[in-house]
């Protein structure tokens, strides 16, 4: 027993993280309705800027080194949308998807190119998990726990107290109706992106801490977030965070029953037959942003 | 010169891969990013009756049959959705295939891979063959661009050009879209595992690895940048992007440097792709669409 | 597109004008790019290295030795473009083929096929063996490998165990091996699942190891998975005995994982570091590459092209078939640095197998 227990565990601490990709994934998709798939790049971007803050010539300290890295994330994210979604918003979803996907290959690239495709770590030593009866979670485990629960409390409250996130909102629910009540377009752009790229930053530099940083991290994560996505509902806030949450721990406990080979099956097919036959998600019932 | 007859067929067995794909992404607005599955399955399936014994020919008919059979299978449901939804439902289907073939090792042999895949008996083996190989492929590409280009131009070509621009006009024709969908992806993903049956024989190993995203993305490419929506450019797209990455290896780089020729390569194809949507959305070659609907 | 043809015209003119007549020319078929290029530039190095001390002996009867590099992108569609280029194009009759065996297995029957002769340095599979008469390799087959680690696991007393290994051709092959070897000779196998390759949390696999609460894991893969195996387990107190191969064995391992690589057995092939002929390759390492350590296989690629050098100086002409004879002769008895190179049938070297083991974050032979 307390092995699947463990197992639920891990996959609520993976799940987290996951809500913390998709969280920024479905805001841009309730926002401009389509799917980014460079956002898995911004995972990468974010953990690898912190590491060359982390590193020498700089050489600053993590908690430092992850702001400038969060910042520098925000602009790459604002800067895909302003060169490259942006001009092609009028047209059809298919190209602002298919420029998504080139502008992923290419991002990732220049990860590789820059630091090369071997691993990377931040050197902590590994230490001995905390015990609680029989449960071990690691510090940074618990650290990844409680920046999830802080990124989307701030969220929350964001969304729900301030006039700023009521316009995201409305944008949300009707783009056009929107701009004609007077909320400034560009202002809810500019803050839909930074705020997607920040949560992806924290993810991927919260995900490299607990591991290794590689150039395909955010592509491998981005499938997760996206699965999240869909079985919270396309644009919904906190379908998401329940979504990542699910996936996380159905793979995780997955591990129990079949080969670990097919880890990865799990998010595939949950993607598939939710696209097929739950296109609204499994939480459409909740009432979010949307 | 054997190396030259051996990139001509590789140009033209992705020409194949490229001009089915754009049957259903450049006629009938289908954007299937999950295309190099059905490649794969083709790919596999010949490679697996032929090991065992079956005559390559024979293997290869079945390889296009059970290609188009599960086009057919992922089309019924698949085309529920939106296209942007198709799209990525179609991409997890191509990684959920990479998947089984590497796990299920009773079968495809998983990592291994499958090696000495045989040619046709009256195909000599080795470089001695590569001539008649070439022609083989030659025949089939031939083949195929007639084929699509005559599909096309008739009235089923037609309508799918309509569906693609407005699926209400074309049901208000009267026309059954789902259906014309269904059919379109049947012959293309049969094409595609055409196209993958001939890269088995001609490489004589295939491993799961060799059907990722990435090759998606060149083949996509292939059709985006040569011009979606036309005959001939799915076929250019294909000879630019194999010819560019063969070209890379004569010119002289420094060992030291060799560690950034792939990832700059990749940052030119995405950064190509991204430069195509923005600045040349119609590729290298324009469709006409005066001909069309 | 008519730049491009244009482009790949002009290269090609500038490439047959500088061939000169004079060279023995072979060629290389090594992952410069892609996801094995991290060992690629390791494979090159210790081959120029060798390279370089080959003609400062005067080369092939008076003539330099040259290598030619083709990069197959670490995939088996790159290998085999590779391979042809420098068959049909640069023509060259003995070539070292490339990493990993998916990738040897793909071209080695394009090699025969042309009576190329196909030289391997670090592909294990036991497959490889079948590749047929043109085919050597100075690397121990896995058949090898696979029959040590399950005599390690007796030898230590380990008769139940786990066994996980990388999902990918060298693991999957070598786990076979050792799966039939070890339950032929009365172990016990718990639990045996494959982990996917290249992913950072194996968590949830560790768990499942902890579940058999075996006394020894034998996990199977390379190094950067290995360590994070290894790390994990160690964060949630898996305490069992890990018993690893040769693609583990590695500074990086300790690196990665730190504390918790202490303790780990393995087996790899091994040489003794006492020869005169292994000093003899470290101090030269040393003085053309100071600030670099000793890749992994850099030794076995050394051997390989001071082995083919050998084999071009007794060939009696450059036909497939004198290059074949002389290739099998060139190795009987040759002490190379990695030990004895006496080619048997099908082209394979014996090899020892040693004992590794990770004490005070430093790699040691495990005594």
């Amino acid at each position: 027993m307390s092995y699947y227990l463990q197992l639920l565990l891990n996959g609520v601490i993976a799940g987290s993280v996951y809500a913390l990709f998709a969280v920024g994934l479905t805001l841009v998709y309730g926002v401009f309705r389509f799917i980014n798939f460079s956002h898995g790049e911004l995972i990468t971007w974010g953990a690898y800027l912190t590491l060359m803050f982390y590193t020498p010539p700089f050489s600053w300290p993590l908690f430092l080194s992850a702001i400038p890295a969060m910042a520098l994330t925000a602009v790459i994210g604002f800067s895909q949308d302003f060169f490259i979604y942006r001009p092609l918003r009028r047209g059809n979803p298919i190209t602002l998807l298919i420029a998504s996907i080139g502008l992923s290959y290419m991002l990732r690239n220049a990860v590789r190119f820059i630091w090369g495709s071997d691993l990377r770590t931040f050197d902590f030593p590994p230490a001995r998990g905390m015990e609680f009866g029989g449960y071990y979670v690691t510090g940074i485990q618990l650290l990844m726990l409680a920046a999830a629960v802080f990124f989307l409390a701030i969220l929350y409250l964001g969304l729900t107290r301030t006039l700023w996130g009521k316009s995201l909102r409305a944008t949300a629910d009707n783009l056009e109706l929107a701009a004609i009540m007077g909320i400034s377009m560009p202002r809810v752009s500019a803050s839909v992106w930074i705020l997607a790229s920040v949560f992806a930053a924290a993810g991927g530099i919260l995900l490299a801490l607990d591991t290794n940083l590689e150039p395909v991290m955010g592509a491998t994560n981005l499938i997760k977030a996206f699965a999240a996505v869909l079985l919270g509902g396309a644009g919904n806030v906190w379908g998401a965070l329940l979504g990542g949450l699910f996936i996380g721990i159905a793979e995780n406990l997955g591990v129990a029953f079949f080969s670990p080979g097919y880890k990865d099956l799990v998010a595939f097919a949950l993607i598939f037959l939710l696209l097929l036959f739950r296109p609204r998600g499994l939480f459409g019932l909740l009432t979010g942003v949307r | 010169m054997d190396y030259i007859l051996h990139v001509l067929i590789l140009a033209l067995i992705y020409s194949i891969f490229a001009v089915s794909l754009n049957l259903e992404l450049g006629y009938a607005g289908l954007y299937n990013f999950g295309h190099v599955a059905f490649f794969g399955i083709g790919a596999y399936i010949s490679a697996l009756l032929s090991r065992a014994g079956m005559p390559v020919e024979g293997a290869m008919l079945c390889a296009m049959a059970g290609a188009g059979i599960a086009g057919g299978l992922l089309a019924v449901p698949a085309l529920r959705v939106t296209e942007d939804y198709f799209g990525i439902a179609t991409l997890v289907f191509a990684e959920m295939f990479r998947l089984v073939c590497l796990n299920e090792r009773w079968l495809t042999k998983g990592p291994m891979g499958l090696p000495g895949i045989p040619r046709p008996a009256w195909i000599a083996r080795g470089v001695d063959g590569l001539p008649v190989y070439l022609i083989l492929t030659a025949l089939a590409a031939a083949g195929v661009f007639l084929f699509v280009r005559r599909l096309t131009g008739s009235p089923f070509g037609r309508a799918l050009r309509v569906i693609r621009e407005d699926e209400h006009i074309a049901q208000a024709f009267g026309k059954n879209v789902l259906l014309l969908k269904i059919k379109t992806i049947v012959t293309g993903s049969a094409l595609a595992g055409l196209a993958g049956t001939l890269w088995a024989h001609y490489i004589s190993y295939i491993s799961p690895a060799d059907f990722t995203l990435t090759e998606t993305i060149l083949v996509v490419l292939c059709v985006v940048l040569g011009g979606r929506g036309t005959h001939w450019g799915p076929v250019l797209g294909a000879f630019a992007v194999i010819f560019f990455g063969e070209a890379v290896r004569f010119l002289p780089i420094p060992h030291e440097l060799h560690r950034y020729v792939a990832p700059l390569q990749g940052m030119v194809y995405g950064g190509i792709l991204v430069l195509i949507v923005l600045k040349m959305p119609s590729g290298m070659i324009a469709e006409h669409r005066r001909n069309g609907a | 597109m008519k730049r491009w043809t244009g482009i790949l015209a002009c290269t090609w003119l500038l490439l047959s004008g500088l061939v000169s007549a004079a060279e023995v020319k072979v060629g290389s078929i090594t992952p410069l790019s892609g996801k094995l290029s991290v060992y690629g530039e390791g494979f090159q190095q210790a081959m120029l290295l060798a390279l370089e001390e080959v003609n400062a002996e005067g080369g092939i009867k008076g003539s330099p030795m040259r290598i030619v590099f083709e990069d197959n992108n670490s995939a088996a569609a790159g290998s085999v473009s590779a391979i042809q280029k420098l068959i049909t194009i640069d023509k060259l009759p003995i070539l070292f083929g490339p990493a990993a065996s998916s990738n040897y297995l793909a071209v080695c029957p394009i090699a025969q096929q042309n009576k190329t002769i196909l030289i391997a340095a670090e592909s294990a599979a036991a497959e490889i063996s079948k590749c047929g008469s043109y085919n050597f390799r100075v690397f121990p087959s896995d058949a090898l490998q696979g029959i040590g680690v399950a005599e390690l696991t007796h030898a230590l007393k380990f008769d139940q165990v786990v066994l996980t290994y990388i999902n990918n051709d060298w693991g999957v092959g070598l786990a076979e091996i050792f799966k039939k070897k070890f339950l032929e000779s009365g172990g016990k196998i718990l639990d045996d699942f494959a982990h996917d390759e290249g992913k950072t949390d194996y968590r949830s696999e560790v768990l499942r190891v902890r579940k058999s609460n075996p006394k020894a894991v034998v996990n199977l893969t390379y190094i950067k998975e290995g360590a994070t195996i290894l790390k994990q387990a160690y964060e949630s107190d898996v305490k069992t005995q890990w018993l690893m191969g040769s693609a583990s064995k590695s500074p990086k391992l300790i690196e990665l994982a730190g504390e918790a690589a202490e303790g780990v057995i393995g087996t790899y092939p091994t040489f003794s570091q006492e020869t005169p002929q292994y000093q003899a390759f470290k101090a030269a390492w040393e003085k053309k590459y100071p600030d670099k350590k000793i890749p992994v296989f850099g030794e076995y690629n050394y051997d390989m092209v001071k082995l083919t050098a050998k084999a071009l100086r007794l060939a009696k002409s450059m036909s497939p078939e004198d290059l074949r004879q002389a290739m099998i002769e060139a190795g009987k008895g040759y002490a190379g640095v990695t030990g004895d190179k006496t080619f048997d049938a099908n082209g394979d070297v014996g090899a020892v197998y040693g004992r590794w083991t990770v004490k005070q974050q430093a790699i040691q032979d495990y005594k």
